[in-house]
């Protein structure tokens, strides 16, 4: 029993005005425990809905997903968010903009009735490395590099296993990519997390994830190890060309 | 003093509390810069004076009659603004006026857009049956005019202020739920709210905590600009003798009063109809400068 | 001869809290090439590019002691002038075709919509013009892109199109501000060669914006750096990963490499005297 995130032939359509939108068409994929995996892919290629569908945020239409061996319950329920939590693209939109950092940390406390939340609040501000000074700053009052770690934050509030990370880099620049990169590295060795990872940047796929599934137009089309990626070992032309495009983020 | 600044525009406030004062504080230094919202908050505030300290305001008693004083002209010794057909002095009942007003407008500012706010918020953020229902019973109350529906129930409920009250109040909370629902509807599939419901939150704690926020500033907005509308609506039930009653000093009442003489003695009625007009004009210069303060597309940045 | 000298030139912000300014102190030169400017946000890139076709919204402020273009100095040019200018001989490409594009319109009035009002052409041949600029761009049917409007149109046709539309007066210089970043990785190469076609086939001068140092590198002809408004380093574009500065090495060094080890990447190091003058 290894395989913790499983999912099976899943789909998920959405309904458009009634037009039939397939987003996600019979991708079947496994994620051991305490291993990070990676969905790489260009927009449209439904990685992101993948990640919405196993937090019951996409209407999943046909296969499974199970969490260590056990179909997840819809609506997903309060066990499920002290087990599984994600880190959106846009620190800006994730946040919410009214809500103080302390606040927006001290909900998911709140809901689940957990105490102490003092001391737990600011413990989470050290461990993502935010000054405790930033405690009752609102949103607006942070760069994206801060906000990103407070969205970090927020998600390892209740001890998540798992980390769905949604191109949680993206929307930085270089230097705060890396630092946030390193974090969530740290995070992971510390915490023993799990991550599902998505991104379209190979590079930071590569840095982060030990297996990696390349999509297109809702569908998987290869999958690669991290042996496979560095030494170019790779079968489908569309994941050759991605390669290609990313050819100045090899090493050397 | 200088403290006292520093205190509020602490980028590193130590408790909630200081927080909010502290965005409380730069919202107000964002509407001191707009001096026709200060001209319209210094109308509004010289109209709570007016109320608070009536007696004092007040040159004689608003009720008391004296026939050998009427219908005297403005400027008469005694009565500056000159007095009624049952020679009370029109200043006095403006000023005592102003608590009727404002008696109005706090109780329908407390309750319409409370309302509102709690329909328009539910049907958008649940959408599909419940919001088809609650936004259908919000178009039924938007194709009466409001007068007309407000006359209705004033005349079910029987007159007198407070049922001119309720009847403002259940006419004037769709617009407010209009807003809350186009406002819901942009909030609801934020990653922010996505982020929050991940972490196990209800439906009741997400529309509270985090949608109603969102939509709190574009309904005080609305609020604000529709005060001066509801002054008017409670003035024409005055006016039709179906909100407040004789002889309380209340402005549309006075106006209708007033009528009767408009081209021989015209400062009966006129004195409050300025005085409805320049509460309107305030509260409309508030809300104008408070859009500018409290939008979140025009300010936060 | 340069098409374009800019010399010192600031861009100021009045704010509450006094001014800020985001561009301190820019000069540069640029011929018919392609000149990358680099820089993380707020590094005043964007604002450069803007204030040279002075499109800077009060409260902002352009301060130059020189912004000749082609002869012209746009610093003391009337807006009046400045409006000629824009559009038909410099032209400006941004980061997202969706905000670009009038979404009420279609693509074919909006291209056309130009060529009849101020060059005063007839129906008919201001949309031989269009197809051809959109063919130029590489768009394989034109005819139905004309009868379209932007949302029904993906995000690297609709950066193509903005080419397009920028490209039908032939401006000799293009500013081109991150006009790839909101692209798929396998279209941004195809934008990228269509621009670089433009510039050797027609002359005209480009400045690219962009974050992307890698990018830059391999597309542009010579790169400046910025940082906090100022340039921090100008290089030719092949020496880019050579680069001296340790501002620019920093950059190049925390980014993650495809088969490169999990260590920590190196973070950018701001302590030193060239990150706080």
């Amino acid at each position: 029993m290894t395989d913790y995130i499983e999912i099976q032939d899943l789909s998920v359509t959405f309904d458009a005005k009634g037009r039939k939108v397939k987003a996600v068409e019979g991708v079947s994929l496994c994620v051991d425990k305490h291993k990070s995996y990676g969905l790489v892919g260009e927009s449209g290629s439904g990685k992101s809905t993948i990640l919405r569908a196993i937090c019951g945020l996409a209407p999943i239409t046909g296969g499974t997903i199970k969490i260590g061996g056990e179909a997840l319950p819809s609506p997903r329920g309060k066990s499920f968010s002290a087990r599984v939590q994600m880190v959106f693209q846009d620190p800006y939109a994730s946040l919410h903009p009214r809500h103080t950092i302390d606040r927006t940390l001290s909900e998911p406390l709140m809901i689940h009735g957990i105490g102490d939340t003092d001391s737990r609040v600011m413990k989470a501000l050290d461990d993502v490395g935010l000054p405790k000074s930033f405690r009752f700053r609102y949103p607006h009052q942070l760069s994206g590099g801060q906000r990103q770690r407070v969205a970090i934050a927020r998600a390892l509030m209740l001890q998540p296993e798992i980390l769905l990370l949604d191109e949680p880099t993206s929307a930085l620049d270089a230097s705060v990519q890396a630092e946030v990169l390193n974090l969530l590295t740290r995070l992971r060795e510390e915490r023993g997390l799990t991550f599902l990872m998505v991104s379209h940047d190979l590079a930071v796929i590569d840095h982060i994830c030990d297996d990696i599934l390349v999509m297109q137009h809702g569908r998987a089309v290869e999958e690669l190890s991290r042996e496979d990626l560095a030494s170019a070992r790779i079968s489908t032309v569309y994941a050759r060309s991605l390669f290609d495009a990313s050819a100045d983020r090899l090493l050397g | 003093m200088t403290r006292m600044t520093q205190w509020l525009t602490d980028p590193n406030p130590t408790s909630r509390h200081q927080a909010r004062i502290g965005q409380v504080w730069l919202a107000w230094i964002r509407l001191r810069r707009n001096p026709l919202a200060i001209t319209g908050l210094t109308i509004i505030l010289i109209l709570f004076a007016m109320a608070a300290f009536a007696p004092l305001f007040a040159t004689q008693d608003p009720t008391t009659q004296d026939l050998t004083q009427r219908l005297l002209p403005p400027g008469t010794r005694g009565h500056w603004l000159g007095t009624d057909d049952f020679g009370r002095d029109i200043w006095s009942r403006i000023v005592h006026g102003a608590r009727i007003t404002l008696y109005i407008v706090a109780l329908v500012a407390l309750t319409a857009p409370a309302l509102g706010l709690l329909i328009g918020t539910v049907a958008g953020y649940f959408g599909g049956l419940v919001d088809t229902t609650l936004m259908r019973i919000t178009d039924i109350f938007l194709a009466f005019p409001r007068l007309i529906l407000a006359l209705a129930l004033v005349a079910v409920l029987g007159p007198g202020i407070f049922n001119a009250v309720l009847a403002i109040a259940l006419t004037a909370w769709p617009p407010y739920a209009r807003v809350a629902r186009a406002e819901t509807l942009t909030v609801r599939s934020s990653d922010y709210i996505a982020a929050v419901r991940l972490q196990g939150a209800g439906s009741a704690r997400i529309i509270w905590g985090h949608v109603m926020p969102m939509c709190l500033p574009s309904v005080i907005i609305r609020v604000t600009l529709d005060m001066a509308g509801v002054i008017l609506i409670a003035a024409g039930l005055g006016f039709l003798g179906l909100g407040a009653q004789p002889p309380l000093p209340e402005w549309g009442l006075m106006i209708s009063s007033g009528r009767k003489f408009l081209f021989e003695q015209w400062w009966v009625a006129t004195m409050p109809g300025l005085a409805i007009f320049i509460v309107s004009l305030g509260f409309n210069l508030l809300g104008d400068g408070l859009r500018d303060v409290l939008d979140p597309r025009s300010a936060a940045r | 001869m340069s098409l374009l000298e800019v010399e010192n030139l600031r861009v100021t912000f009045s704010t509450e809290t006094g001014p800020v300014e985001a561009v301190r102190g820019v000069s540069f030169q640029l011929g018919r090439e392609r000149l990358g400017i680099v820089g993380e946000s707020g590094s005043g890139k964007t604002m450069t590019g803007r204030a040279v076709l002075r499109l800077i919204r009060p409260p902002g402020k352009i301060q130059t002691d020189r912004m000749i273009f082609d002869g012209q100095d746009l610093s003391k040019a009337s807006e009046r002038d400045m409006r000629a200018l824009r559009g038909r001989r410099i032209a400006m490409v941004m980061q997202d075709p969706k905000y670009s594009l009038n979404p009420v319109m279609r693509v074919g009035d909006q291209l056309t919509e130009g060529l009849r009002q101020r060059d005063r052409l007839g129906a008919a041949e201001a949309r031989k013009k269009a197809l051809a600029a959109l063919e130029a761009v590489q768009i394989r049917d034109p005819e139905r892109v004309m009868d379209a409007y932007p949302h029904e149109l993906s995000g690297g046709m609709g950066q193509r199109v903005m080419i397009a539309m920028m490209l039908i007066p032939e401006p000799d210089l293009l500013i081109a501000d991150e006009p790839t970043s909101a692209l798929d990785v396998t279209v941004q190469a195809e934008v990228l060669s269509i621009l670089d076609g433009l510039v050797r086939e027609r002359g005209m001068g480009l400045i690219f914006i962009s974050h992307d140092l890698r990018l830059v590198a391999r597309f542009c002809d010579r790169v400046l750096v910025m940082y906090k408004g100022r340039v921090v380093e100008e290089l030719v574009a092949r020496d880019l990963m050579a680069a001296q500065h340790p501002y620019t090495r920093g950059l190049l060094n925390c980014l993650p490499r495809i088969g490169g080890s999990r260590a920590p990447l190196p973070g950018l190091d701001r302590t030193g005297t060239w990150a706080n003058d």
